[in-house]
């Protein structure tokens, strides 16, 4: 094996030049995939943030089939010892309890449908920041005022102002009439439509008082300290709350916002496809003019015994030599760049303002994924594409050896 | 005199007989063009003989020697080499004898570039998985008998034509082969050190007893054989011990 190390090793450095362009296309190619995978993530991971955080949270749950079937009666029971026992996971670093109805919502003459939320202003802020999406207005006084925050869209439907009085028409858990009037504190603009169009949100214990609901919640929204671990934070409180309640993934009670990144992902794929067919072109094309130069030399190895397989092994290991010269030039230069990009960020053209959030720029995220499937990558196509080369070279005729220089 | 081998039989293979070749036919197509590089030669070289294979340019002797060392297959006929016979091995199973039993001395040197002296007469041994010690004891011993002691670290490209043929003899002769076979060894180099290479040859022959079969155009080189074989337009033409 040392043999072909050092017959491969020496015969990388033969055409400097030569194996210094293949470096190039290599960790070029390695340096573009590593940066578009990191600063693709940075993205991705900003845009569940800021989806995210505006409302849904991370992971949530429900009483089983609230999500596919949402009711009033699907109430889990004791909301604060639920609370408790997901703060208590060492990667939850936010949650939140949340009542959820509907009914009819007036101010004056105007009437329309609402969906009404009872939200803890208090653990909402750290979480969803609900506070920063008020456009006009204030928040509640109390956990127990009579007040609402009412959707911009729908304040505009009602002609509803901060001031107003907001009368509100639902039925209670236990079947009574539900209906109460409260003082409009603010308008909030999330910028979701659906939202914006019909919520009104309540101090938690208002609402829950208004629907005879107790210490009962219907969703408790959570998140974590990574998004890449809410899977397995998911599994983990299922495992721990066991069968009453049903523990979801934003994938799951967000599937069209997940479906958009998931496209995103396809097309960040479609881009390494073409680096690295570029990678692969270029290796290609080195090692087969290698191959043609030194076919000579290839019959001379023939003739003296070596065998087809130990030429192919000696191709692919200087391939292989190249590859790791490349890959480690690039993961150096490639770690330099991402930490900038994720340090720095790159800033937007024009600043993006979702849900309260505004951002001015993109920031990488430095994972380990950005340097391994570069160099799998890598690896795989040069190696891959050196093999017609390779076959080549080792059915090289040894009688060439034979013929005059 | 005519050898003695031409008129045996050649059917039977012995210990004493290194290459047998029976009836051998080689054609070569160029497109439509059939053209026949040799007709039916019979042939036999013995143990320990020093064996020249003259005759003008065409006349078969690179395609004779490409044949006999398993470079090339025939097209008709038999080779044995070592009691092997050559036609029906596969292209790995040729490979592997002619590691084993044939070294090889090329007119171009034909010295691995990347290597050191040292690493090219070592390197037949390798594939042969010859232990380090015993290759580096044998490397050493051949490159002090062929006056290359010096020289083991340099690279081929630091050294005269006739010092890389001496390195090529080193590397053909230290994996101990049954058969050396030489290709115009001296055609790239001047008529002293040619003359001196092929006496090289011949000691090393005579000290090992290792069948040594070359091809030449030199009158003065083929004047060292000990067996002058003539082709002529792909036949023996001439056959005798000098």
């Amino acid at each position: 094996m040392k043999l072909w190390f050092q017959l491969a090793l020496r015969n990388v450095w033969r055409q400097k030049r030569r194996t210094f362009l293949t470096l190039i296309t290599m960790f070029g190619g390695f340096g573009v995939a590593s940066i578009s995978i990191a600063w693709s993530d940075g993205t991705f991971e900003k845009a569940i943030d800021v989806y995210t955080r505006n409302f849904s949270g991370h992971i949530q749950i429900h009483s089983p089939g609230y999500l596919d079937t949402p009711s009033l009666y699907a109430a889990v029971d004791g909301g604060e010892s639920l609370l408790a026992s997901v703060q208590s996971h060492p990667q939850v670093i936010a949650a939140t309890p949340r009542v959820k109805a509907a009914g009819l919502v007036a101010v004056g003459d105007v009437s329309a449908g609402g969906r009404f939320w009872g939200v803890d202003i208090t653990r909402e802020s750290s979480m969803t920041r609900l506070p920063d999406k008020i456009i006009s207005g204030q928040s509640f006084s109390g956990p127990a005022a009579n007040e609402v925050l009412v959707a911009n869209g729908l304040a505009l439907a009602l002609d509803a102002d901060p001031g107003d009085t907001l009368v509100v028409v639902s039925q209670g858990i236990d079947g009574s009439l539900a209906n109460d009037a409260y003082l409009v504190v603010g308008i909030f603009e999330s910028g979701e439509a659906l939202v914006d169009q019909t919520t009104v949100i309540f101090p938690i214990d208002a609402l829950r008082e208004l629907l005879v609901l107790g210490d009962r919640v219907h969703e408790i929204a959570l998140i974590v300290d990574d998004v890449a671990a809410v899977p397995a934070v998911a599994r983990d409180l299922q495992q721990r709350l066991g069968d009453a309640v049903d523990v979801a993934t934003w994938q799951v009670f967000a599937q069209t916002f997940n479906r958009a990144m998931e496209l995103n992902r396809r097309g960040t794929w479609v881009s390494l496809l073409i680096i690295f067919a570029v990678v692969a072109v270029g290796v290609l094309n080195t090692v087969l003019m290698t191959v043609l130069e030194r076919t000579r030399e290839y019959g001379v190895l023939r003739a003296l015994g070596t065998s087809p397989l130990q030429i192919v092994r000696l191709v692919l290991f200087e391939v292989t030599i190249m590859a790791v010269i490349g890959v480690t030039i690039g993961c150096v230069l490639g770690f330099a760049i991402n930490s900038v990009i994720a340090w720095v960020g790159i800033p937007l053209p024009a600043p993006i303002s979702h849900g309260g959030v505004e951002f001015s720029r993109l920031n990488s995220v430095v994972r380990a994924q950005s340097f391994w499937i570069p160099a799998v990558c890598v690896f795989a196509s040069a190696l891959v594409v050196s093999i017609f080369p390779a076959r080549r070279a080792a059915r090289t005729a040894p009688a060439l050896a034979m013929r005059a220089r | 005199m005519i050898h003695p081998s031409i008129v045996a039989s050649h059917a039977t293979t012995t210990a004493e007989h290194v290459v047998v070749a029976e009836n051998v036919t080689k054609e070569y197509r160029d497109g439509g063009l059939v053209v026949h590089a040799l007709n039916g030669i019979n042939l036999t070289l013995d143990r320990g003989e020093f064996t020249a294979i003259v005759g003008p340019s065409g006349s078969g002797k690179t395609t004779f020697l490409n044949l006999v060392s398993g470079l090339d297959s025939v097209t008709g006929g038999d080779i044995w080499l070592a009691e092997k016979r050559l036609s029906r091995m596969t292209s790995a199973e040729l490979s592997d004898f002619r590691r084993d039993h044939v070294g090889f001395v090329f007119q171009s040197y034909n010295l691995i570039p990347v290597l050191t002296v040292a690493e090219n007469v070592e390197y037949v041994m390798l594939l042969q998985g010859v232990p380090a010690e015993e290759r580096a004891g044998r490397v050493e011993r051949m490159l002090d008998r062929l006056g290359m002691h010096g020289y083991a670290g340099r690279f081929p490209n630091q050294l005269s034509g006739g010092q890389q043929q001496r390195v090529a003899i080193a590397r053909a002769i230290v994996a101990e082969p049954d058969l050396i076979l030489a290709d115009e060894p001296t055609a790239n180099l001047d008529s002293t050190t040619a003359g001196e290479l092929i006496d090289l040859l011949r000691e090393l022959n005579e000290e090992n007893g290792i069948t040594c079969i070359f091809s030449t155009h030199d009158s003065r080189i083929m004047e060292r054989a000990r067996r002058l074989v003539m082709l002529q337009d792909g036949c023996v033409d001439r056959d005798e011990i000098l």
